[in-house]
């Protein structure tokens, strides 16, 4: 059902503000920004995988042509990242491959690299551990004495006091004695992908006091360098500045380690510091996707209902946790909204590792947690012949469905029912045709077999965190929204001026927003799980509804006419009925005069968005090769703001560490010296575009009550779904099941009994 | 990236001079994608102190027919070889391996000389020096080949005994299916050799003070057929796992000459002795093609995480003559 729109902007696709900037290289990048006096600040790195500084020297390095600072350990400041906080800026002890040992700030990035080479460090190496369930042995190496067992604590009030770790609900025991099919395993998704923004890493820091700093960066979420570092610095008060972000994938919604080291640097040389990793940096010492393994129980009956879903999800940090426990506490939501089942029993054991660390990525628990257990779950499916649409169409949570979301609080789901989105993307695939039951081909062609497979995923972010914005309307019928949004890569910042266009009936090229920057903006929480639609939209439309309010107060004397009897478009308000009868808004305004209104969003849990993924792959039989022929997407998203930035984000599913993970994407760890083998563009596989499947995005727009628009955000869910249904799909196609991430063609032909690992 | 001084030689005698005056300190740069990644990343302990440019000399840049053959001269962009008309129709499986390179973009900058020089893609070999320090390995001098013990899914499965890093060249594959010459200058004069006596389990036979002057192919038999096949991961930008070449000379039905050379399996181009004795003489047919593939894999020691590699070979060995007997 769709009703009838007569919108200017919203829904149409328009220019993107910033799209002649970037295409004619014009965009400011972090690596552009140069500042006065600002120096270099380069990483010297650990060669061993766990260890002990036990002497370090860096003398020489001081005398270096340039150098104006060298920190180690002994001498940098007492901030701490990570969740909770226990990552310094540098440690006595290393703890992956690359963990940083000494900073250096010089005039220039060569002298600064120069300088690496004359610092002179002994370690005393310690034996490491790679694997989750190795390093939860008693005889395991520790990472931390804080964290025995190296078992990071869960109890940490990410979310409020009641962060989710765990779901147990029901009766498991009663669950699987009403099963009709149970199956039980292990299934892992340990890929550690990364979502390989094309710009690495990157801030500037600079203190304009001893209590005061300025950070930019190369950011997604402009805010998070501010909230989130006051408390991990002691509360400086940090000005922040996102600079246009060369992509992220929720992976650069902060840069802690950068900005960390810039600001040390800044610290003791009082100048400003850059801090750009290399790539081989990103690849190597930035932030990965966590590894995930489950092991675990489901049990459903004939006609689908799920029963029980037991087991540990062993979740694997890398060397610290970033977030790691925001991110359980979201995966354990959203496989809630995936799977309607009344009794569950997942406990949770987020472990340390040896290798460098996992952090923030697109698909934020949800993914990993799926991944690993949709394996395990395919198999109920197959015992009782289910096709996997019809399964989780009938439970993917409904209106009036309850959950229980990150907070530890019970929501109640006041979306929509995406049974029709499910039902018309599974038409556009043509699954009805293609299906031909568990471990069937649809199609087979010499060597090659054709398989299909499907995944759905959702998330209730979308409401996520609080917004506030101000709109501004000046009197010569411009207006200037004050938002801290970054521009990452999804178009939002234009996305949020057509909405306020939109709202105030003003041509879009009137409608400009502030650079995202702490200091001249209210507090946005980012753009972060979809929610810049609904959560960051909302903000901005009130904002331009109450300075539109206030407008019309001030024109009641001007037009002699109560303000709800007035209207306003173009910058002419005129009272409604007469539009040739309007004053222009400086009339009403006042030259020297600006119409402030302000609005904010309140988080809302309770309007889960939705994607579901239908894939085609080929497999070779005879070489292992797995190819990736079509993917279609079905949503429903109520209004479609942008289109070309929703297909955007929608085919961003392929890469950013996504469907790929299925196919090549993956960190190579080495598991004895613990080297991340595949640092470069080259080895670290990740697809090309000369390689791109047949891709079609089936988007309905039924009104949602969310804003004026009716619209929900579905930018971050895209990639979830993509790495089960592939393998889904892959499984099918050799008639064989599969185990573990990527399918690479060791691991088809093994699995096709042609090669004994 | 660290500093070097870049040096414009004009000609080979020049180049030579240049080299020698350096003291083995410089390197020759042509296309430089190979090269500039790997002093980006200071993978070797020595670092260049001079660079010297041969894009300059104008003698290597030529694709020439002459009584015997082909003759190439290694500044000759891949692009070119790809594009040559005759290499094309004569030497399609050269034309195919040099298609099947990296990009468009690379295969504009990169020489036919320097596919064949290239250094290994190993994986421990190119680890960068500023993560942690550049790994040593035995192909570096000190320490023993890491992927012995290491994650060797992409290193020899056969022909290799101290350094498991496989040759990446997908022309040199071509070129030796084809039976070319190499001939190669230094300041001690000119040699020539064949392309399989180039390469050696750590790289080739080129000495600090030598480079490739020319590449010269015979022409194939009359009515010779020709194949070449690369499997990689991903389909453009991407290293061979395994690759074929092959030049098949069938006459009525029966094969009577056969060069089969495959790639990425060990350190040097692997010509299939074997499989191509196990062909000749005989009639095409499903059977010797099978039999043809395992001979050639007969001799195949893989490691712990690439027998797959094994399979791929065979199955690419397969694709190859079926493609050429029908």
């Amino acid at each position: 059902m769709k009703i009838t729109k007569d919108y200017r902007f919203i829904g149409k696709a328009t220019p993107r503000k910033d799209a002649a900037e970037i295409v004619t290289g014009k965009a400011t990048y972090i690596e552009d920004v140069e500042l006065p006096r600002m120096l270099h600040g380069k990483v010297l790195r650990s060669p061993y995988p766990h260890g002990l500084i036990k002497k370090i020297d860096t003398s020489r390095a001081e005398n270096s042509r340039g150098v104006r600072a060298v920190l180690t350990y002994k001498n940098v400041p007492e901030w701490k990242t990570g969740t909770p906080r226990h990552v310094r800026v540098l440690d006595k002890k290393v703890k992956f491959v690359g963990d940083a040992v000494a900073l250096v700030a010089a005039e220039t990035e060569e002298m600064a690299m120069d300088a690496l080479a004359h610092i002179e460090v002994e370690y005393e190496q310690l034996p490491a551990v790679y694997d989750v369930e190795q390093a939860i042995k008693s005889d395991a190496p520790q990472l931390y004495d804080e964290f025995p067992g190296n078992l990071m604590p869960l109890d940490v009030p990410v979310f409020g006091p009641r962060t989710l770790s765990s779901i147990v609900l029901g009766d498991v025991e009663k669950g699987f004695g009403a099963s009709d099919f149970i199956a039980e395993g292990t299934g892992s998704y340990e890929n550690i992908a990364n979502p390989l923004p094309l710009e690495p890493p990157g801030v500037i820091a600079e203190w304009s006091g001893p209590n005061s700093l300025t950070v930019w960066s190369a950011t997604q979420s402009a805010s998070w360098h501010r909230f989130i570092m006051l408390s991990k610095m002691g509360f400086p008060d940090i000005r922040t500045i996102s600079t246009q972000c060369g992509g992220s994938f929720g992976s650069k919604n902060y840069s802690a380690q950068p900005m960390f080291y810039a600001a040390a640097l800044a610290k003791s040389t009082d100048r400003p510091v850059k801090v750009c990793f290399s790539k081989e940096e990103h690849f190597g010492a930035f932030v990965l996707r966590l590894g995930s393994r489950f092991r675990g129980k489901v049990g459903i009956k004939k006609d689908g209902t799920v029963m029980a879903v037991q087991g540990e999800w062993l979740v694997d940090t890398g060397a610290f946790s970033d977030m790691a426990q925001a991110q359980i506490a979201v995966g354990l939501g959203e496989l809630q909204l995936m799977l309607k089942c009344a009794n569950w029993d997942i406990n949770t054991k987020l472990v340390c590792t040896n290798r460098n660390a996992s952090g923030v990525v697109r698909g934020f628990g949800g993914q990993e947690l799926e991944s690993a257990l949709i394996p395990i779950l395919m198999q109920t499916l197959e015992q009782g012949n289910i096709d996997p649409v019809e399964f989780f169409k009938k439970n993917y949570v409904k209106p009036g469905q309850g959950y229980y979301w990150r907070d530890g609080n019970h929501w109640v789901s006041k979306s929509k029912d995406y049974t029709e989105a499910f039902e018309r993307g599974a038409q556009t695939f043509g699954w009805a045709e293609k299906w031909k039951g568990w471990l069937k081909p649809s199609a087979v062609n010499n060597s090659k077999r054709v398989g299909v497979g499907v995944g759905v995923h959702g998330n209730a972010d979308v409401g996520e965190d609080v917004s506030e914005a101000y709109v501004r309307l000046n009197p010569d019928a411009t207006v200037t929204i004050h938002a801290c949004v970054a521009e990452s890569g999804m178009g939002q910042r234009s996305s949020l001026c057509k909405m306020v266009a939109e709202t105030l009936k003003l041509p879009l090229e009137r409608v400009n927003i502030t650079p995202p920057d702490s200091l001249i903006n209210p507090f946005d929480f980012g753009l972060v799980g979809s929610r810049g639609t609904y959560a960051v939209g909302s903000a901005v439309i009130s904002a331009a509804e109450d300075a539109k309010e206030k407008l019309f107060k001030m024109a009641e004397d001007v037009l002699e006419a109560a303000p709800d009897d007035l209207d306003s478009e173009d910058g002419m308000v005129f009272v409604k009925g007469s539009p040739d009868k309007g004053v222009p808004w400086r009339s009403v305004i006042g030259l020297m005069h600006t119409c402030t209104g302000f609005g904010r969003f309140e988080p809302d849990y309770s309007v889960p968005n939705f994607i579901a993924m239908f894939v085609e792959v080929e497999v070779d039989v005879e070489t292992g090769k797995l190819d990736l022929l079509r993917v279609v997407t079905a949503t429903d998203v109520g209004q479609i703001i942008d289109p070309p930035s929703l297909a955007g984000q929608l085919h961003g599913s392929i890469g950013s560490a996504g469907i790929d993970t299925a196919i090549f994407e993956e960190s190579v760890l080495d598991g004895n010296s613990g080297h991340m083998l595949n640092l470069n563009m080259m080895d670290y596989k990740w697809r090309s575009f000369a390689e791109l499947p047949r891709f079609d995005n089936t988007i309905l727009e039924t009104p949602i009550q969310t804003h004026r628009y009716k619209a929900i955000g579905v930018g971050e869910v895209s990639t979830s779904p993509g790495p089960s249904a592939v393998f889904m799909a892959a499984s099918n196609a050799v008639g064989k099941r599969l185990e573990g991430y990527p399918l690479t063609p060791d691991k088809i032909l093994e699995a096709l009994g042609k090669i004994n690992l | 990236m660290k500093a070097f001084k870049h040096i414009t030689a004009n000609s080979v005698e020049e180049a030579i001079a240049l080299i020698r005056t350096h003291n083995g300190k410089a390197c020759l740069i042509a296309g430089g994608t190979d090269l500039l990644g790997v002093l980006k990343d200071e993978i070797l302990p020595d670092y260049p102190a001079a660079v010297i440019n041969i894009k300059t000399i104008p003698e290597l840049d030529h694709i020439k027919k002459n009584n015997d053959g082909l003759k190439i001269g290694p500044l000759t962009k891949l692009a070119d070889v790809v594009a040559h008309p005759l290499i094309k129709k004569r030497f399609s499986c050269l034309s195919q391996a040099a298609a099947a390179v990296a990009t468009p973009e690379i295969r504009n900058m990169a020489t036919l000389g320097g596919n064949l020089c290239q250094d290994t893609r190993c994986w421990y070999y190119r680890y960068p020096q500023h993560v942690g320090g550049r790994i040593m390995c035995h192909r570096k001098g000190k320490g023993p080949c890491q992927a012995v013990k290491g994650d060797n899914r992409y290193h020899a499965i056969m022909g290799a005994k101290v350094c498991f890093a496989v040759c990446p060249s997908d022309t040199a594959i071509a070129l030796s299916a084809l039976d070319a010459e190499l001939e190669i200058t230094g300041s001690q004069g000119v040699r020539n050799v064949s392309l399989n006596e180039f390469f050696t389990t750590l790289g080739n036979i080129l000495k600090p003070d030598e480079l490739l002057t020319n590449i010269q192919i015979p022409y194939p038999p009359k009515g010779a057929k020709q194949a070449f096949l690369k499997f990689t991961l991903r389909k453009p930008v991407d290293f061979a796992i395994a690759s074929v070449a092959s030049v098949i000379t069938m006459q009525d039905g029966i094969c009577k000459a056969a060069r089969i050379v495959l790639g990425a399996v060990a350190p040097t181009p692997v010509r299939a002795t074997d499989a191509e004795a196990s062909i000749i003489g005989k009639a095409a047919d499903g059977v010797v093609i099978e039999e043809a593939a395992e001979a050639a894999m007969a001799g195949a020691k893989p490691m712990r995480m690439n027998a797959y590699k094994v399979e791929i070979t065979k199955t690419l060995i397969k694709r190859a003559l079926l493609s050429i007997f029908q």
